[in-house]
């Protein structure tokens, strides 16, 4: 059975989650102001590179659509931080009656016990329910995530190989692409970080 | 465990003290809690803190079906006095809190609905109980800014709430005064820190020295009876409170 302690642990992991999800959204605001950078600068180098304007678009879209994953994800992890704050409420609630059924005699000890096996561990086993499902979310949340940036990983390795092509803005273009990687590096380490502290959360 | 300990008995009119845990953590303050029964109707005076409501309830259902306690009186906001709400909501959901109206938005951080409060005005009202008429009086800046005290002219019994409350060393904590002048000096020191207005004080005194109180019963130490009431009352009335004192 889950101790207050493991809930307590959960709620400091899920805290350290939604630190980790600031600092994404934090670089994916930073790779769409860097690819609209890219944009202007491919324009600049006119036909030699066309593939990385292309690119750039897509990192760009990329950057907006890793945004709204993560809000998403910090919806899901306010929602994660309800269930478990209500499932310790009813632990702490069911706990008290269940030291009060050891210590009590005569009437109460029968009302105690009908009210725990009647209702109460009936809601603590819906309220663990409910914070094993929004686990589960979250999981298969992250798990879309890192795939989305794993894309946009290919997308930052595609342009360093396109910005070789820029003509006379080629410098320029594979420091712009050695940032997009820089940042999508710096996305996958907090991704890890977020999974690790959320694989704790789970497990607590 | 604490006991049940029956002050008063009538009939069917009771007041029954819950008092002393052997078993209480120590950083936890004892507390006293008062049942007033009248036939199959009860109200329960401070029912204390979440932490110690095994020990409450363990006692209290020894004496009396705790699913017909209607009513909870919490003379103040404190975490000692009505933190358990939750607990005594998850009995009887229609239970009843009477309480200052200054804390019904407060003490509802600890339990209850809407429904729960039933908010008594600054002057005080009464409270009935299977009949018996309480009054609930006010003890307003003694300490709580919204503070009362429950009054049973039957029985002639004030609850009291933090008024003529003690912290008992161990050894001294029997269920009455029997010694005034040693009890005292057991209260001084929480008396003067923790009642924060003269002018409230003396007002309280004056009110509840013409009220018929053969037991005066404080949420924390032992029992004024007899005589001791009024010792008690001109002890407060000439103690100087309000004030830090080292």
């Amino acid at each position: 059975m889950t101790t207050t302690n493991q809930r307590g642990q959960q709620l400091r992991q899920i805290v350290r989650i939604n630190e980790e999800i600031k600092k994404v959204i934090a670089t994916a605001f930073t790779i769409n102001l860097m690819a609209m950078n890219a944009i202007f600068l491919a324009k600049r180098a006119g036909t030699a590179a066309l593939g990385f304007g292309v690119l750039s678009n897509e990192l760009r879209r990329f950057a907006i659509d890793l945004q709204k994953q993560m809000a998403n994800l910090s919806e899901m992890t306010y929602e994660s931080v309800s269930t478990v704050t209500a499932l310790l409420k009813q632990a702490r609630l069911n706990r008290t009656l269940e030291t009060t059924l050891d210590v009590c005699s005569g009437l109460g000890k029968g009302l105690v016990k009908h009210a725990l096996d009647s209702r109460l561990n009936g809601i603590l086993a819906d309220r663990q329910e409910q914070s094993d499902a929004v686990n589960r979310r979250l999981s298969q949340m992250i798990a879309d995530t890192v795939q989305l940036v794993e894309l946009g990983s290919v997308l930052a390795r595609s342009a360093k190989i396109e910005a070789a092509y820029g003509g006379n803005l080629s410098v320029s273009l594979t420091q712009v692409s050695s940032d997009f990687e820089q940042s999508i590096s710096e996305i996958q380490g907090s991704l890890e970080k977020l999974t690790k502290h959320h694989f704790e959360e789970s497990a607590a | 465990m604490k006991t049940a300990e029956t002050i008063f008995e009538d009939g069917g009119h009771k007041w029954i003290a819950i008092v002393r845990d052997p078993k209480r953590p120590p950083y936890i303050i004892d507390t006293n809690e008062y049942l007033i029964v009248q036939d199959d109707d009860a109200i329960l005076c401070d029912p204390g803190g979440s932490e110690i409501f095994p020990a409450v309830f363990s006692a209290l259902s020894a004496e009396f079906d705790p699913s017909r306690i209607r009513a909870l009186f919490s003379s103040h906001q404190d975490p000692d006095i009505i933190s358990s709400l939750s607990m005594w909501v998850e009995f009887n959901p229609d239970i009843k809190c009477y309480l200052s109206w200054l804390w019904a938005g407060f003490v509802s951080h600890f339990g209850g609905t809407e429904q729960t409060f039933v908010v008594i005005p600054d002057a005080g009202m009464d409270i009935f109980v299977g009949g018996l008429r309480l009054q609930a009086i006010p003890a307003h800046y003694l300490h709580s800014s919204g503070n009362l005290h429950l009054y049973d002219p039957k029985a002639r019994i004030l609850f009291s709430g933090d008024v003529g409350a003690a912290l008992l060393p161990p050894g001294e904590e029997g269920l009455f005064v029997e010694n005034f002048d040693h009890h005292i000096q057991h209260a001084e020191g929480f008396h003067r820190r923790w009642m924060g207005s003269e002018k409230a004080k003396r007002d309280w005194c004056e009110r509840v020295s013409r009220l018929e109180i053969d037991l005066l019963c404080p949420q924390h130490g032992a029992i004024y009876r007899g005589e001791d009431v009024g010792r008690f009352i001109d002890w407060f009335a000439n103690l100087e409170v309000g004030i830090l004192k080292s």
